[in-house]
């Protein structure tokens, strides 16, 4: 029955070609933690996908009852921590996972930098690996405000004046960010837009660029 | 790869396919272990109790008579983290049947409208403007409107002279 | 559906561009690659699993031990809150207390240093073009990059080191890290589970009402049953509607409710 849905699809979109190509690759001995241990560095990258996607899912599910406004933002999620169950573990795992996933990319980042990853032919990868850092380091910013506490607020605002103090554009980019002309109401709508909305279409974006490049190229050889 | 060849040869289990039962069961440990928790959080809603609804004063039973009449009382009720200052608006049309009171919620069972006693020219019935629903003095659908079941009751008591109002409950039946 | 004709015209299914399949698509067999590779489903694959399941066990462990904090309302306001951003840009916080980063040098700290270390990254591919890659064959790129690694490693240290002195001088029970004493004792379900939370809040800090974190140095357990059946200031009479065994159980828990300060010396 599968089989026969599978099919029907398959002689209309021929579809097995496509994950035959990622299933049947051949993944090489010296990035393969089983063959030698030292090949865990290579896991790193993998990690981080896996963290991204708990990122993703917990995030999708908190907004189903956070709110992003200042005067129920942090009511919301007091609400949801204490009195929802496993609110505080789906809370805990964007919280810590926000984290974790910071750890994890860091860890791959080095990965690639002392193994020389980076170089010709791979130049390209690195500059969309570069990106979904800077991507990630914008999510971490921007969510940190949402939950409208004493220490979301005043980072924000360290955070905000630190923008401002560039030269030129540094005032444009405060304001930009601020929305306003204090942090307020309208600074904690916008981080949130470019919290659920704008950073994780790009993440998106460049996630599947950046797949799609190690498919093409392979993975670096051996040292 | 030389051991593969060695393994398959073997009667049983080949090791693609074991292979293959391992990685989805590895798979499932993985996504139960993300998802639990975040299924368990978002269908919270279904597994709570109701919030017990206090009875509220609406004023003295002397007040009312045969004829339903409108009262306006407010209901505080917790929604989520948010509660209404001076809580929830709500009506409902009292009136007594003999020594019995009859408290009735003025939505209309058919699609959520706000019914009146004897609105639009309907005498002796309440009449719901959206689609001409009607239904006797004691709630009861008129058949062949719209509604498709008996106005909703209040649960009430008397005390001291007082009438309180409490809960609303379903009716069966009906027209 | 098309067939192979066999002289090598390409035929579709139907009229659509999808190309009729040639032969079966078997899994490769790739006994004769050099190497140990594998193939990455299902191989590959379970190895990684594996590993993201060791991950994911111990990462719901942290998840479940530490409860993510949550502080008091965002307070303009507040003057005594010391700030303090994430771990992640603490290195870039602490980059700005310095004299030559900071006043009229803010540019060297907001825009020189951290546009170098962008800007280094993402040229690295182009300044560092030897054909080497092991790291030791690279003393220049592997030494900068330790040098920065270092450096990032010690600010960010000395930062957090230097908030947790700062904190620890704050005076004390105003701060937000003060904390309920024996938050599992039943005593706090039944505090919960009353009228008090509404005044006095969630974790006894205290909103309409005043908070009830250090309280235990200024009232006994009598004083503070009295208080709940005869109330106090704006507090009205009979709060408390438990049974008196429960008001017993809670005004003893309260008792025991000291200011940090004190708790800490106990320890």
């Amino acid at each position: 029955m599968l089989k026969a849905a599978y099919e029907w699809l398959d002689q209309r979109l021929d579809i097995t070609p496509m994950w035959r190509d990622l299933a049947d690759h051949e993944v090489p001995e010296h990035v393969n933690p089983a063959h030698h241990f030292s090949a865990f560095i290579y896991c790193f990258g993998g990690l981080t996908f896996f963290i991204v996607v708990i990122q993703i899912l917990s995030g999708m599910f908190l907004t189903m009852y956070y709110v992003p406004d200042i005067e129920n933002a942090w009511k919301s999620v007091d609400y949801l921590q204490n009195e929802i169950a496993f609110g505080q573990i789906v809370r805990g795992m964007h919280h810590w996972g926000a984290s974790v996933s910071i750890v994890m990319l860091f860890l791959h980042t080095l990965r690639v930098f002392f193994t020389g990853s980076y170089k010709h032919p791979r130049e390209f990868n690195w500059l969309i690996g570069l990106g979904l850092f800077g991507v990630m380091v914008g999510l971490g910013f921007t969510g940190y405000l949402l939950p409208w506490d004493n220490k979301a607020y005043f980072a924000t605002k360290v955070g905000i004046e630190i923008a401002a103090s560039v030269p030129v554009v540094g005032d444009a980019i405060a304001t930009f960010l601020q929305g306003g002309e204090i942090v307020g109401a309208q600074t904690l709508a916008r981080f949130f837009a470019l919290h659920v909305f704008f950073l994780p279409a790009a993440l998106l974006g460049l996630m599947g660029a950046h797949f799609f490049l190690i498919r093409k190229q392979g993975i670096s050889g051996p040292l | 790869m030389s051991e593969k060849k060695s393994e398959q040869q073997k009667p049983g289990m080949s090791r693609r396919r074991f292979l293959t039962y391992t990685i989805a069961s590895t798979g499932g440990f993985l996504a139960s272990g993300v998802l639990f928790p975040m299924i368990r959080f978002a269908v919270d809603p279904l597994l709570q109790k109701g919030t017990d609804t206090k009875y509220v004063d609406v004023g003295p039973v002397d007040e009312f008579g045969s004829k339903p009449k409108s009262v306006e009382f407010r209901i505080k009720r917790k929604d989520g983290w948010y509660m209404k200052e001076d809580g929830e608006k709500a009506t409902a049309w009292v009136a007594k049947h003999g020594a019995e009171i009859l408290a009735l919620s003025p939505i209309c069972k058919h699609l959520g409208c706000t019914v009146h006693w004897e609105g639009g020219g309907h005498l002796n019935h309440f009449y719901c403007p959206c689609h001409g629903g009607l239904y006797t003095k004691d709630g009861v659908n008129v058949p062949g409107t719209p509604p498709n079941g008996p106005l909703d009751t209040y649960a009430y008591k008397v005390e001291n002279g007082r009438l309180l109002l409490g809960p609303i409950t379903k009716r069966g039946g009906g027209a | 559906m098309a067939h192979n004709d066999g002289n090598g015209k390409v035929h579709y299914v139907g009229d659509s561009r999808v190309r009729v399949r040639e032969k079966k698509l078997l899994p490769k067999d790739y006994s004769e690659f050099p190497g140990k590779t594998e193939a990455f489903f299902p191989n590959f694959l379970l190895k990684e699993w594996m590993v993201a399941v060791v991950v994911l066990v111990g990462f719901m462990a942290l998840v479940m031990a530490e409860e993510p904090p949550l502080g008091e309302q965002a307070d303009p306001t507040n003057t005594g809150f010391l700030p303090v951003p994430d771990w992640y840009f603490l290195f870039l916080y602490e980059l700005l207390k310095f004299k030559w980063a900071s006043g009229p040098f803010v540019v060297l700290g907001t825009v020189v240093i951290p546009g170098l270390m962008v800007g280094g990254l993402v040229l690295a591919p182009w300044l560092d073009r030897g054909k080497d890659r092991r790291p030791m064959k690279r003393p220049t790129a592997t030494g900068i990059a330790l040098l920065t690694l270092v450096a990032i490693v010690t600010l960010t240290w000395v930062a957090w080191d230097e908030h947790e002195k700062q904190l620890a001088a704050q005076p004390k029970g105003s701060s937000e890290d003060a904390k309920i004493v024996d938050p599992q004792n039943p005593a706090y379900e039944i505090y919960k589970n009353n009228a008090c939370v509404n005044c006095h809040g969630q974790k006894l800090e205290g909103l309409q009402g005043p908070a009830l974190t250090g309280i235990g140095g200024a009232y006994t357990p009598e004083q503070l049953i009295d208080i709940m059946d005869k109330g106090k200031g704006t507090m009205p009479a009979g709060m408390f509607q438990g049974n008196e065994q429960e008001k017993r159980q809670l005004a003893e828990w309260l008792a025991k409710q000291y200011p940090p300060e004190e708790k800490e010396s106990e320890q």
